[in-house]
């Protein structure tokens, strides 16, 4: 949730600006939530923190092309880590022939392996936002389906495992659940 | 096959940025889509509500405080960037480009062509407050004609640029590889169209180093089967620090 009192848009531009201590006020600010996000779909600690340091990076250099008419600056920022977690993740799994880069996909897919196990159920109850209306509108697994890749990045294939159902299934419910909330959601 | 954006219905477009944002495109799939973002205006406007739709779901995950170290390391890596690319104040904006003397002392040392250095200014001087960290030129190795410019902002990101046309045989594909000077070989970093720039995160390899390699080779259609490069380079360059 946005801390109602700190004003992340102002962060940003003083980020532009080449103001340090801003970064710093956002890293305070958010740095936990962040590096949670991060670890839910990299699910390796180490690699979550590379990502939050790339994170913290790209949100230094590329400031000044936040664009409030596009969205909110805190929305920026969870975008920035989400997608430089994801890339990772799916060419990770590409398999890149630098040894000590193999070496941490293989001990990330490892790590996948066991987290698949033990995915966490969503607590999405007692969330208040038009996007938990809608997703209470879709039948459990396709709302799980949805859950599992925006919050723990697992792909198609992923989501199959986990629930054992066809792959072709999976993608077809993923499809149509986004329909469907984009018509629930306007 | 992906489909051209001619193709495309304004529900195909949505359906694209909605799996994007979601998470569930391939590696591929997602490099194209980050490549079209720069430009394709209706498929960044259905990207950006995608996100601001979604993206109440990331109040599902628990928080994990970093390590102290994590600061450390960030605060270690922009004071790095600031020193190689201190950003431009406001009242220097329209000209700190010319006065960094440095660069051009740097860009001078390398033997380019005036013109080229011209071609990567007005380059930089359109990506606006992205500080360049790094600058490669590639160059047809026979005649050293410049064919290509890297341009790296990030140590995360490169962006591949054509100064012309490259002709490349109907039945062969240009593929982009870089090697560090520690490296064991070349690592591809993906297919190449031919006039057209390509952005490459470089999220899988360890950061740009100076003096690292840069090439264009000649392969068969999907790229190299060996993974490393087996035909003949086209273009090759390497990387420059811009102080």
């Amino acid at each position: 949730m946005p801390e109602p009192g700190f004003d992340y848009e102002s962060c940003l531009i003083a980020c532009a600006r080449g103001d340090q201590q801003a970064l710093r006020d956002l890293y305070e600010q958010e740095s936990p939530r962040l590096l949670g996000v991060a670890r839910r779909i990299a699910r390796d600690n180490v690699l979550a923190e590379d990502i939050v340091h790339d994170a913290f990076i790209r949100i230094w250099t590329r400031a000044a092309s936040f664009n409030p008419a596009r969205g909110s600056a805190r929305g920026w920022i969870f975008s920035v880590t989400r997608h430089l977690a994801l890339n990772f993740m799916r060419n990770g799994a590409r398999e890149v022939q630098v040894s000590e880069q193999s070496e941490t996909a293989l001990h990330a897919s490892a790590s996948m392996e066991a987290s698949l196990e033990t995915a966490q159920t969503f607590d999405y109850h007692g969330h208040s936002g038009r996007i938990y209306t809608c997703l209470e509108q879709l039948e459990p697994a396709q709302r799980t389906c949805i859950l599992h890749a925006y919050v723990d990045g697992y792909s198609h294939a992923q989501i199959a495992q986990k629930l054992g159902t066809p792959l072709g299934t999976v993608k077809a419910w993923i499809k149509r659940s986004l329909v469907a909330l984009r018509e629930c959601m306007g | 096959m992906t489909e051209t954006p001619q193709d495309e219905s304004p529900d195909d477009i949505d359906a694209l940025a909605s799996e994007y944002v979601l998470g569930t495109l391939q590696a591929e799939q997602r490099i194209e889509v980050q490549k079209r973002l720069a430009q394709d205006t209706e498929l960044r406007s259905a990207v950006d509500a995608w996100e601001q739709r979604l993206y109440p779901l990331t109040e599902l995950v628990e928080a994990q405080s970093p390590t102290p170290r994590l600061w450390e390391r960030i605060e270690r890596s922009v004071n790095s960037i600031e020193r190689q690319a201190p950003r431009a104040t406001a009242a220097a904006q329209p000209n700190s480009w010319w006065n960094r003397l440095a660069l051009w002392r740097g860009l001078a040392a390398t033997g380019l062509v005036a013109s080229l250095l011209l071609a990567t200014a007005l380059l930089t001087q359109t990506a606006q407050m992205k500080p360049i960290t790094y600058l490669v030129v590639l160059v047809a190795p026979q005649n050293q004609t410049p064919g290509w410019v890297i341009q790296a902002s990030s140590p995360r990101e490169i962006q591949l640029i054509p100064l012309g046309g490259t002709q490349v045989p109907a039945d062969k594909a240009l593929e982009f590889w870089t090697k560090a000077d520690d490296w064991q070989g070349p690592v591809s970093l993906g297919l190449v169209t031919p006039g057209q720039t390509l952005s490459v995160p470089l999220d899988k390899l360890p950061p740009l180093e100076p003096n690292q390699l840069f090439e264009l080779t000649l392969e068969s259609p999907t790229g190299s089967k060996t993974g490393k490069p087996t035909g003949p380079v086209q273009f090759i360059g390497r990387a420059v620090k811009v102080i």
